[in-house]
């Protein structure tokens, strides 16, 4: 198999990084301005990294200025643990918080157009789980720019990326990463519009693909987070952590799930049930609206189970109201004007007149690549793979342990994509010179490519696609049971080998959607798979990982699951202890850091 | 309430493998709240896995879905075909790829090599001020900002340029003006200079006659002519 496909190019360079994205390309830049000359090429399945999905990101990124007199990190710190249902590694914890408000200083001073207040400086706001005083009252944490944060942190990252030579290859997919030995040399990527495959080597390969919600059927994420830089590794042989913590966000818009952002309730917005209860209070007397998104989900789906839910007669799905209409005028205009017209837009509501449909939508991959607080990525808890770096949503280090607080994933692009930038210029000072790519260079994908190709099958791409995504809502969803996860495993091996036999509509190399999605496809089912066993393994309830069989927090599994999978349901599995070294270190309000009850 | 339409599309193809171009008429029934991305998706499952259109982020966030809808440039995972019947009065719709770049296949463009002109317009801050001498961030007033906050929501769909009936040659486009004169708006640039050599050069703002198209089209409504015409102006 695969003797047609060729590699039709080789390219050499210091540093791949896969994925131009807010956490790559804040790596690149900063590599660009630390190493001038440093030959940096990075990948992006869209056209341009600017579209990168960090450009999606609505809310606000936190940090605290450690000069502030009322927010302290420690603070930060503390949300951060705690958020984490104490399952997060409290080095990396210390580390982001730590340098965040450097950071955004960085990104302001490059030119993000950051919100300002009426003193000039960069406007914060409130956003879930982020409290003053270990928990006390809500913290104004959030930095952002209007309700496009996102998408000022990834013009900012991607034109420093080009002001310092980075060059971009728009349009492809990373498809199989190359190792002589046990050091990652590159990666073998697959170009949309001539159908070429071409061998990139490398000194440094960076993996910073995104997120991967594309298997779950009401989701925020764009069409190519379909977690390619996750099988990628599997297939590697390299293993994957943590997985089973997928985030719901309260907040979808009934229909696509697109994200009605956590600000909205910064701002004072209130969910309300079919009774227009403001039903947070009784789940949440504290931080109510504000509180962690899992357990508002959790909530939502509570309420629909008990009869306080509605139903959407046009899309056919259960929601709650997101009640905005007492919001200031003001507020609809300026600071929520991008959100207030999707609702608008694409649910035909106005926010300051009507009560506005929210579902929990499938937003966030708390799990990824294991890697170490600098970012190299771990082959076990004691090993590096030399070469191989992974930073953003794909990664997990880990800060967000079984569950993410709002505004703490730009944060960690920012901040982990300099650490690893920092790693990366001191990694290149011996790194030797790439040779020619290995002698078994594309055997991986050129199989999977050619068997796509040849396929006379008669499976519907649509009816497998619909299948899992419905599947995972059900079964993988926010509430688990061992018995819905061994029935969701089983249905998956089935859904794995019927997408090996979808007829190809053409078999031209160039500009194949068809044949590019048939392929992410795999890549989602081979994702879900791991994400299915791993929650079966953990038999407790942690973060976002509810088992309704084992509905309470166990010391049992105070750990990180690792999962190896060279080959689809080929499992194995390991762990990785939690770091506690801010508990450990015996400092003032040490023993906040220890494993504590979570109450909101 | 019944919301379905029964919807013809008139979608232009191309097929890089063969050179050969030709319309091709989909017939789709489909809700009134699918977005025309849905609409391609349902064509993609039921009639035709071949078709091949462009998106990403499909809120209309990201530029990737530019196309043209009976002559208008705009973006497939905004329009809803209940409004596309209403906007444009009819259930017919004749479908092309946007004219900025070249195609590659069906509705996809080239993209990559509209960037080309964004990446010439130097979109960063070339010679960013001195450091504030209070520390931290530069202190930028609200009121500053809003004078050019507007221009900054630019997502770089080349919708504008598509309609602009100067950009393809000669001017650099609509955008990728903008993002310099945002620049020149900016109080933490100080590389004026360049920044003018580029706004009044071969391919400036002299190039655009305001005739206003780039406004009309502009799925994020920025009024582009209204910054070009400051660019014109030269006041900042
Ligand atoms: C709607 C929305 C709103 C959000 N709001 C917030 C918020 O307010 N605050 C917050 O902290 N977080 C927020 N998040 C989360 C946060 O935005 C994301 O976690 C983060 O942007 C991910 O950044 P990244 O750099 O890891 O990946 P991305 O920005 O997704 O970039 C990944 C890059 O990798 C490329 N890629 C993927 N696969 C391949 C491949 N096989 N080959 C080559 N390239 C590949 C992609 O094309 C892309 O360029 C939000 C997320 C969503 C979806
Ligand atoms: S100015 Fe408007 S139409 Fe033009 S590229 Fe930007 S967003 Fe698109
Ligand atoms: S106003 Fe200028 S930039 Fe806008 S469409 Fe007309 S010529 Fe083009
Ligand atoms: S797909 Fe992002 S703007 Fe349409």
């Amino acid at each position: 198999m695969g003797e047609n496909l060729t590699i039709d190019s080789t390219v050499t360079c210091d540093v791949l990084v896969i994925g131009a994205g807010g956490a790559g390309l804040r790596a690149a830049a900063y590599i660009g301005e630390q190493r001038p000359g440093t030959k940096i090429i990075a990948l992006t399945k869209v056209v341009s990294p600017q579209k990168s999905h960090t450009t999606t990101a609505q809310g606000g990124m936190a940090a605290v200025d450690p000069k502030d007199p009322i927010d302290k990190p420690i603070f930060h710190m503390f949300d951060t643990w705690k958020g984490s249902d104490c399952s997060a590694d409290q080095n990396v914890i210390k580390k982001v918080c730590e340098l965040g408000w450097e950071e955004m200083v960085w990104l302001e001073r490059h030119g993000m157009h950051f919100s300002r207040t009426e003193e000039k400086r960069i406007a914060k706001r409130p956003f879930g789980g982020h409290m003053l005083n270990f928990g006390e009252t809500k913290a104004f944490r959030a930095c952002y720019e209007a309700s496009r944060t996102g998408k000022g942190i990834m013009d900012t990252v991607w034109n420093e990326s080009l002001k310092h030579g980075v060059t971009f290859i728009g349009q492809c997919v990373a498809t199989e990463l190359l190792f002589k030995e046990d050091t990652c040399v590159g990666a073998i990527i697959f170009r949309f519009p001539d159908g070429t495959f071409s061998a990139i080597l490398a000194k440094t390969t960076i993996v910073a693909t995104g997120g991967n919600a594309k298997m779950y059927l009401v989701t925020s994420n764009c069409r190519g987070n379909t977690g390619d830089g996750l099988a990628l590794t599997l297939d590697a042989g390299l293993p994957v952590m943590d997985l089973e913590a997928v985030q719901f966000h309260p907040t979808g818009m009934v229909g696509p799930g697109i994200l009605a952002s956590e600000a909205l309730r910064g701002e004072g917005a209130i969910l309300r049930n079919k009774d227009e209860e403001p039903f947070m209070e009784r789940y949440a007397p504290t931080a109510k609206d504000l509180a962690p998104r899992d357990l508002i989900s959790r909530a939502i789906i509570t309420e629909f189970r008990e009869g306080r839910g509605l139903f959407h007669e046009g899309h056919k799905a259960h929601h709650v109201w997101l009640d905005l209409r007492h919001l200031p005028k003001e507020v609809h205009e300026k600071k929520i004007q991008e959100v207030s017209s999707f609702f608008k837009r694409f649910v035909g509501v106005d926010p300051e007149k009507d009560l506005c449909p929210v579902t929990p939508t499938a937003h966030y991959q708390m799990g990824g690549i294991p890697t170490n607080e600098f970012g190299e990525v771990q082959k076990d808890p004691q090993t590096i793979v030399p070469g191989l770096f992974a930073c953003g949503e794909v990664a997990t280090a880990s800060l967000h342990g079984l569950n993410r607080l709002g505004t703490n994933s730009l944060l960690e692009l920012i901040t982990m994509g300099r650490v690893i930038g920092d790693k990366v210029v001191e990694h290149l000072k011996d790194a030797p010179e790439p040779e020619g790519p290995p002698s078994d260079a594309g055997h991986i994908v050129f199989n999977q490519f050619s068997t796509y190709l040849a396929s006379q099958g008669t499976e519907s791409f649509a009816k497998i696609r619909d299948t899992l995504q419905n599947l995972m809502m059900e079964k993988v969803g926010i509430f688990r049971t061992e018995k819905h996860l061994l029935e969701a495993i089983e249905k998956l091996k089935e859904l794995r080998e019927k997408a090996q036999h979808i007829p190809i509509g053409t078999t031209s190399l160039k500009a194949n959607q068809n044949l590019w999605q048939i392929w992410e496809l795999n890549n989602l089912i081979t994702v879900s798979m791991v994400i299915a066993h791993g929650a079966l393994a953990r038999k407790e309830s942690r973060g976002a990982h509810f088992r309704e069989d084992y509905p309470e927090r166990s010391a049992e599994f105070d750990y990180h699951t690792f999962v190896y999978m060279p080959e689809f349901d080929k499992i194995t599995f390991g762990k990785r202890p939690i770091d506690m070294s801010i508990f450990e270190a015996k400092g003032e309000h040490f023993e906040l850091f220890d494993y504590i009850e979570r109450k909101y | 309430m019944p919301d379905t339409y029964n919807i013809t599309l008139e979608i232009s193809r191309y097929d890089p493998e063969s050179h050969l171009s030709w319309v091709q008429t989909y017939q789709v029934e489909a809700g009134g709240i699918l977005r025309f991305v849905d609409v391609f998706r349902k064509i993609n499952d039921e009639q035709d896995p071949t078709l091949a259109w462009a998106s990403s982020c499909e809120h209309a966030q990201c530029g990737s879905c530019g196309i043209m809808v009976n002559g208008k440039p705009l973006l497939a995972c905004e329009l809803l075909v209940r409004e596309a019947v209403d906007q444009f009065n009819t259930h017919t719709f004749r479908i092309k790829p946007i004219t900025i770049a070249p195609v590659l296949r069906d509705l996809v463009v080239d993209l990559e090599k509209a960037y080309d002109r964004v990446h010439a317009a130097k979109p960063y801050l070339m010679k960013p001020a001195p450091a504030p001498p209070e520390g931290d961030e530069y202190r930028i007033s609200p009121e500053t900002l809003e004078t050019y906050v507007e221009a900054t929501q630019c997502i770089n769909c080349f919708c504008c340029a598509t309609a602009c009936i100067s950009s393809h040659h000669h001017f650099l486009g609509p955008n990728a003006m903008m993002s310099n004169i945002v620049r020149l708006m900016d109080p933490r640039e100080t590389e004026k200079k360049e920044r003018m050599d580029l706004l009044y050069g071969e391919s400036g703002v002299y190039r655009c006659h305001t005739a206003r198209a780039c406004s009309f089209v502009c799925p994020k409504e920025i009024d582009i002519s209204h910054f070009l015409a400051l660019g014109k102006e030269g006041k900042f």
